[in-house]
């Protein structure tokens, strides 16, 4: 046993002694890693703001500008100068330089002010950008509704005290001041965690074989499960090392909280950690070439990264796909990521996900080792 | 610079791709097989919200109003709940997205139209379906509203102005209905074409590490000439890639291909050659394949993902991140992208950002032949 010990402690060293010669690789991944999470964090989860809006007001009256006002006040878009034609608008909605355009008609005070008047505001939406098209749409629908409805109470004739419709008030939990960086950044982790660990755990089988220093190590008296463990050693480490140091900077720079608890976090990113490991040792012995490596790690870790919500729900995804996303282990990750750090959540709800991401490790881990034992034997 | 060299080189890189079949596979079809898998993922269609409600009121308007609000495909009534531990409970645990809260006196309220409280609780883990069932619950309370109010009104022999006082006129360019997936799909061009430049960088550093390199420059072909014919084999695969993409979107996601296409294919031409170049500078800094992985990780996709305003509008970023953004190719070329897909503009627009990528990518290259130099002599 002891023998058996000092074997795999003794892989292990060598492999540190490779890393020692390539120290500056996991030390660039970590920190670049680290660097870049900060960076896109930064430039990326805040609200949307600054849109370009370009407003032809044909009025000119004290309502039309109110009602531009208060579209300035949103404080989502950055109104471009005024115009005068829509050729302007329809011009730089072609160039894209603007993301919608609101066009006031000459009526527009007079209707409002008639007792039944409906002035037409004809709204234009730059659909090549979706997403800003969506955020200007909501503020410019909230604005005409706050000022539609000041004006129908006049119009009934009502007190402003007598009369008030629905007063809704959004509560938004598990992150009440609705920042972004909640939820894009513990997906962007995600992303530099999965890919970290394949990269290194890829690496592991191919570089050796392609150096042709794998049959010196073959010829040693390993076991397989011995080989593995000892090449996995110093991936599971930076890996590990890898999850602490972004997960500071979540917190500390984006304000992440961690409301659950922060041991069963870090068991849970272990054994995330060991899933994604063995996928990464299939690779290593299924490609044939570091080149085709490399290259499935880079697909694997972009395609997954679809799975954990950074872009659409996966609740929102056709139903295959959604099939699809209980065989990926991200996807389980960023729930129980999200359940603990957000929600507070403990084993009680995490549960399944959990399960899923056990049973997914037995699977990949027992193929991929006796994928190891056949291509090394 | 001699074209014969030039072309020893390209040949000789064209046979290592074909050596191996796997590896040709691999290196030709990886950027369409990302995007047909993204594709799929980015098919969201927000439906079927689960939604709890509280009624403290237990009066029959308050049961008609949850009707009306759970009336359409949209929002799903999940449970009526009696508290709200129970609504806490559920929204740990992720079954349902929002919860409704009215408060007790909502009949009372809405007979004499003196502001009706209207809590929504939304899961903040989870902001896209959150702000969807904010926006609907929205729409349905209001028709909600506004039927009891022609009612009232009705009775009151009121038949006028009851409606709301502006009419908005909703119209999305380029993309009527706002699916994301129309302009992610193009945008996302930019990504998945990172992959002839990661081959690129990964072939550099193989013969790096098999001291071939050495061998390479003992001939009489000169660095410019090793360089170039390294690149337009990748470029040649980009190509092809450029072609399937677009058949892609067009046959399988129904986005639709308004510009011309010899211009679309001329510029991804230049975008190939900017993003080719960042793949040679890494190639000639890293001597390892490990690191030039890590590395066009860093530098490629990552940032490719999240800074080129695919997801993040680039007029929201703070001032450096949008200097940075402008610095990366594929920033430019998701404006030139979604622009002849979906805008359908052709030369006389684009060329700005043409210009602007091949001046990248003769700045790329410049960098990469002058440190190629330094770093063998």
């Amino acid at each position: 046993m002891m023998a058996k010990w000092r074997r795999i402690w003794s892989l292990s060293i060598k492999e540190f002694i490779h890393l020692r010669s390539d120290w500056w690789l996991p030390v660039f991944m970590l920190i670049g890693g680290a660097i870049e999470l900060l960076a896109v964090g930064w430039a990326t989860s805040r609200p949307i703001t600054n849109l370009p809006l370009m407003v032809l007001d044909h009025d000119r009256s004290a309502a039309s500008r109110s009602f531009v006002v208060n579209l300035h006040n949103t404080e989502i878009f950055n109104l471009e100068a005024e115009v005068y034609g829509v050729a302007v608008i329809e011009d730089a909605l072609r160039l894209g330089e603007i993301n919608a355009a609101v066009i006031i008609p000459p009526d527009f005070s007079s209707e409002l002010s008639s007792p039944a008047g409906r002035p037409i505001v004809a709204v234009i939406l730059n659909g090549a950008e979706s997403i800003p098209a969506t955020a200007a749409l909501r503020a410019i629908e909230g604005v005409t509704r706050e000022m539609g409805d000041r004006i129908l109470v006049q119009r009934l004739g009502l007190q402003t005290e007598e009369f008030e419709g629905f007063i809704p008030s959004l509560r938004v939990w598990f992150n009440e001041s609705l920042s972004e960086a909640l939820y894009t950044t513990p997906a962007e982790l995600g992303l530099m965690l999965e890919f970290t660990v394949l990269l290194f755990a890829a690496l592991s089988f191919t570089r050796e074989r392609e150096l042709g220093t794998l049959e010196h190590l073959l010829v040693m008296p390993f076991s397989t499960l011995e080989l593995v463990i000892g090449k996995s050693i110093p991936v599971v480490l930076v890996g590990f090392i890898d999850f602490i140091l972004m997960l500071g900077v979540t917190h500390w720079a984006f304000g992440v909280p961690v409301r659950g608890s922060v041991a069963l976090l870090l068991t849970l990113a272990f054994v995330y950690i060991l899933v994604e490991l063995s996928k990464g040792l299939m690779i290593s012995v299924m490609a044939k070439t570091q080149h085709q490596a490399f290259l499935l790690v880079m697909m694997l870790g972009l395609s997954d990264f679809m799975f954990t919500g950074y872009a659409a729900p996966v609740e929102s995804m056709p139903q295959v796909i959604q099939w699809v996303a209980n065989f990926i282990p991200a996807h389980h990750f960023l729930a129980i990521m999200r359940g603990i750090l957000l929600k507070g959540t403990g084993m009680e709800v995490l549960w399944p996900h959990v399960l899923a991401l056990i049973v997914l490790g037995l699977f990949i881990g027992g193929f991929s080792m006796r994928f190891v034992r056949r291509s090394l034997s | 610079m001699s074209p014969r060299y030039v072309f020893a080189v390209v040949r000789k890189e064209i046979q290592h791709i074909l050596r191996d079949r796997s590896t040709l596979v691999l290196v030709l079809l990886a950027p369409t097989a990302l995007m047909l898998l993204m594709g799929y993922a980015l098919t969201m269609d927000i439906q079927h919200v689960p939604i709890a409600v509280l009624d403290y009121d237990h009066s029959s308007t308050s049961r008609d109003f949850v009707q009306q609000i759970t009336a359409g495909d949209d929002l799903d009534l999940y449970a009526q709940v009696s508290s709200m531990e129970e609504i806490e409970a559920l929204l740990m645990r992720g079954e349902i997205k929002v919860a409704l809260v009215l408060a007790p006196g909502f009949a009372r309220d809405f007979r004499s139209l003196r502001g009706m409280p209207l809590q929504i609780i939304i899961d903040g883990t989870e902001p896209q379906s959150g702000a969807f069932a904010v926006e609907h619950v929205g729409w349905r309370a209001e028709e909600f509203l506004n039927q009891a109010l022609s009612a009232q009104m009705g009775a009151l022999g009121v038949t006028q102005g009851i409606s709301q006082p502006i009419d908005l006129r909703i119209r999305a360019w380029y993309n009527p209905s706002l699916k994301p997936r129309v302009d992610m799909i193009p945008g996302l061009i930019s990504m998945v074409l990172g992959f002839p430049a990661l081959s690129v960088a990964l072939t550099l550093a193989h013969e790096r590490e098999h001291g071939t390199l050495e061998q390479l420059m003992a001939t009489p072909i000169t660095r410019a000439e090793l360089l170039l014919g390294k690149m337009i084999p990748y470029v040649l695969v980009g190509l092809v890639n450029v072609i399937l993409i677009p058949l892609l979107a067009m046959l399988l996601f129904r986005i639709p291909f308004n510009g011309n296409f010899i211009v679309f294919f001329l510029l991804s031409a230049v975008f190939l050659f900017a993003i080719l170049g960042m793949g040679l500078i890494i190639g000639v800094f890293m001597k390892t394949q490990p690191a030039a992985l890590a590395l066009s990780f860093l530098l490629i996709f990552f940032p490719g993902f999240f800074m080129t305003g695919i997801f993040f509008p680039i007029a929201s970023m703070p001032e450096v991140m949008r200097m940075e953004a402008l610095a990366l190719p594929g920033t430019h070329y998701a404006i030139i992208t979604r622009g002849v897909f979906l805008t359908g503009v052709g030369l006389d627009v684009l060329w700005p950002y043409g210009v602007m990528l091949a001046g990248l990518g003769v700045i790329f290259m410049g960098i990469a032949g002058l440190f190629f130099r330094k770093r063998l002599g």
